[in-house]
C-alpha cells in the first residue's frame, strides 16, 4: 500500500519532471499538432486539421458559435478525449489522459457533494498524496482567495451557483495546476454573478500567474479575460481568426466598466459580433 | 403641490403598509403546502378510514358468512392468542430471519455488481443480459426447482428470496451507479484521480444515497415473496402459520398474517429512513 502511494508520488514527480525538462527546452505549454476530431464515424467534424499552440502564462479563449468545437478542443487538452488525428502535446509530452497538471473547470458543479468546502478543495491534493499540514495551509489560501472563508464547513447543496463555481475555481487551483482549462464557467450562471466571477478571475490571474485557457460564447467575457482570442468556425471546426488584444496594451482591468473606456474596446467588439453573424448566417442561408 | 403628493412614488413608504392575506388553500391545492401536524393527522386518517372500511364490510356481511371477514378486533385478538399460546413470535422472527439473511445476501452480491457494471462498460456488456433477462422469471416459478434441488429445507426458502431479489437489485444499483454526473467522474479524473479512486471515491460515494434507496425498495418486494417462499412444506415462519389456518378456513389466522407482515414491512422501511439518514447525512442539505 505504502509502495503504491509512493510509486504514484514518483510517477506523478515524473510528469512534473518531463513537464519543467520541456518548459526549459522552450516548449509551449500546449501545442495541438494538425488534430482532426470526428464523430459518429465522420458524419460530424468537430475540428478540421487544427494547430494552434498556447502561449505561457497567457489567457487564450476559445469563442465560435455552438457546435464549433472549442470544448472539445479544450476536452483534447484536459485528456478526457482523444482526437481522431493528430496530436496534443503539453510541454512537448504527448497528452495521453487527464492529469493534475492540467486542471480543469466544467460548466457543470462538480463539486462532491458528500465533502464540505474546505475537504472539497482538499480533495484534488489528497489524490496527489500532498502531506496534512501542506494541504490544509494550501486549502486555506485558495479558500479566502475565492472569498468563501466564512463557507468553508457548508456543503455543496447548501451554496449558490456561484459559490459552487467558486469553489470548483479554488480546487483546480489548490492542485497546483500548469495549465487551467475553464469550460464555460460561467454558462449557468446569471448575469450579475458572472460579472463578479470573471474580475474574480482577473485576480486570480494577476497573483497565481497561470496559463489559461477559457472556452466561452460570451463576446464581452471574452475580450474582457483574454489576452488573445481564437475564433472557431462551425462544423468543420476550423480556426477562423486568431485575434491578440493588443488594444488593451498587455493589461489586465480589475474592474470590468475600465474596459469599456478603453480606446479600441468598441471596435473589437463590433469586429468578434460581425464574425460571429457571419458564421451563424452562412449556416442558415 | 398636493396633485404632486398623491403621485406614485418609488421613495420609501411611510406609515402602515397595506394588510395582505393571502387566499385560503383548499384542500385540493395545486402542489399546496402542508405542516407536519397536519400531515400526521391525515395520515393517521388515512389509516381510520382503512380500517373503518373493513369494520364496516364486516359488520354489513351475513352473520353467517361473517366469519370470513372478521372484524379488526377479532383480528387483533387472533394476533395476541397466537403469541401467548401458539408461540407465534418465534415464527415472525424466523420470518424475519429469512427476510433479513436472504436480503443481505443478495445485497452482497448485487450492490457490488451493479456498481462494477456502472463504471465498467466491457462489464456491462458481459453481465448485462444476462441479469437483464433472469429479471423477467417469476420468482414463484424456482419453487419446484429449489424443492427438487434442496428440499423442503430452510436454504431452499432463503434461495427464493434471495433469487426474487438479486436480479432486480443488480439492474437498480446498475442505473444508480450509472446516474452519476459524467463531469463529476471526469473532474476527479483532471485532479489526477486513478480508475480505484473514481470507483469507490466518487461513483460509489455518489450514487450511495440512491442504492440505499433501491435497497428499501426492494427489501419491500422482498416481503411480498415471503408466503410464497413459506407456503411449501414449511413449519414455521408466518406464512406456514397462514397456511395452516387456511387449511382449516381461520381467515382470522390469514389476516392476521397479512396485517404482521404489513407492520413489519413499516418497520423495515422506518429502520432504513433512519440508517440512509445517518450513513448519508449529507444527501439531506438543502439550500436555506
Amino acid at each position: 500500500m505504502i509502495l503504491e502511494k509512493r510509486k504514484k508520488r514518483k510517477d506523478l514527480n515524473a510528469a512534473a519532471v518531463a513537464a519543467a525538462a520541456g518548459r526549459e527546452a522552450g516548449e509551449a505549454p500546449i501545442k495541438a499538432n494538425r488534430i482532426t476530431k470526428e464523430y459518429l464515424g465522420g458524419q460530424v467534424v468537430a475540428l478540421d486539421d487544427v494547430t494552434l499552440e498556447i502561449r505561457e502564462n497567457e489567457v487564450t479563449a476559445f469563442i465560435g458559435p455552438s457546435g464549433c468545437g472549442k470544448t472539445t478542443m479544450l476536452r483534447l487538452m484536459a485528456g478526457l478525449e482523444y482526437p481522431t488525428r493528430g496530436e496534443v502535446s503539453m510541454y512537448g509530452q504527448q497528452i495521453r489522459g487527464p492529469g493534475p497538471e492540467r486542471g480543469m473547470v466544467f460548466q457543470a458543479y462538480t463539486s462532491m457533494p458528500w465533502l464540505s468546502v474546505f475537504d472539497n478543495i482538499e480533495y484534488g491534493m489528497k489524490i496527489q498524496g500532498v502531506p496534512k499540514e501542506e494541504r490544509r495551509a494550501r486549502a486555506e489560501h485558495f479558500l479566502k482567495l475565492v472569498h468563501l472563508d466564512d463557507f468553508s464547513k457548508a456543503y455543496p447543496a447548501e451554496l449558490s451557483g456561484g459559490m459552487k463555481q467558486r469553489v470548483a475555481i479554488a480546487r483546480t487551483l489548490a492542485q497546483n495546476p500548469d495549465l487551467l482549462l475553464l469550460d464555460e464557467p460561467f454558462g449557468a450562471l446569471d448575469a450579475q454573478v458572472t460579472w463578479e466571477m470573471e474580475e474574480m478571475v482577473i485576480e486570480i490571474i494577476g497573483s497565481e500567474n497561470k496559463t489559461v485557457v477559457l472556452v466561452t460564447h460570451d463576446i464581452q467575457e471574452s475580450i474582457y479575460l483574454a489576452d488573445r482570442i481564437i475564433f472557431f468556425t462551425r462544423q468543420p471546426g476550423k480556426i477562423k481568426e486568431d485575434i491578440a488584444m493588443d488594444f488593451k496594451n498587455g493589461k489586465r482591468f480589475a474592474r470590468k466598466e475600465e474596459l469599456l473606456s478603453q480606446p479600441g474596446y468598441v471596435d473589437m467588439e463590433r469586429k468578434l459580433y460581425a464574425m460571429m453573424r457571419e458564421e451563424i448566417q452562412g449556416r442558415i442561408s | 403641490m398636493s396633485s404632486m403628493d398623491e403621485r406614485a412614488t418609488s421613495a420609501q413608504g411611510q406609515g402602515k403598509a397595506p394588510k395582505f392575506i393571502p387566499p385560503r388553500e383548499r384542500f385540493l391545492e395545486l402542489r399546496g403546502t402542508i405542516s407536519s401536524k397536519w400531515a400526521i393527522i391525515l395520515g393517521i386518517l388515512g389509516m381510520i378510514a382503512f380500517f373503518a372500511i373493513w369494520e364496516g364490510g364486516h359488520y354489513i356481511t351475513p352473520e353467517a358468512q361473517q366469519r370470513f371477514l372478521p372484524s379488526v378486533e377479532q383480528v387483533i385478538g387472533t394476533i395476541v392468542q397466537l403469541l401467548s399460546e401458539k408461540d407465534y413470535f418465534s415464527d415472525v422472527m424466523i420470518s424475519c430471519y429469512r427476510i433479513y439473511l436472504s436480503f443481505f445476501a443478495a445485497c452482497a452480491l448485487a450492490v457490488p455488481l451493479g456498481v462494477f457494471m456502472g463504471c465498467f462498460i466491457r462489464l456491462r456488456a458481459l453481465i448485462n443480459p444476462t441479469v437483464g433477462g433472469l429479471r423477467y422469471l417469476p420468482a414463484a416459478s424456482f419453487v419446484p426447482l429449489l424443492l427438487v434441488w434442496f428440499g423442503p429445507t430452510d436454504f431452499s426458502k432463503l434461495a427464493l428470496l434471495f433469487l426474487g431479489c438479486v436480479f432486480f437489485l443488480t439492474a437498480l444499483v446498475l442505473d444508480n451507479a450509472m446516474a452519476v454526473p459524467k463531469e463529476l467522474i471526469e473532474s476527479a479524473m483532471t485532479m489526477g484521480a486513478k480508475r480505484r479512486q473514481v470507483v469507490f471515491g466518487v461513483i460509489w460515494r455518489a450514487a450511495s444515497p440512491a442504492i440505499i434507496d433501491s435497497m428499501r425498495n426492494m427489501i419491500a418486494i422482498s416481503w411480498t415473496y415471503l408466503v410464497i417462499a413459506e407456503i411449501v412444506a414449511a413449519t414455521d415462519g408466518i406464512g406456514a402459520v397462514m397456511m395452516r389456518g387456511g387449511r382449516f378456513l381461520h381467515v382470522d389466522i390469514i389476516m392476521g398474517g397479512i396485517l404482521t407482515i404489513g407492520i413489519l414491512g413499516v418497520l423495515t422501511d422506518i429502520a432504513f429512513r433512519l440508517v440512509r439518514r445517518t450513513v448519508v447525512p449529507w444527501a439531506y442539505v438543502r439550500r436555506g
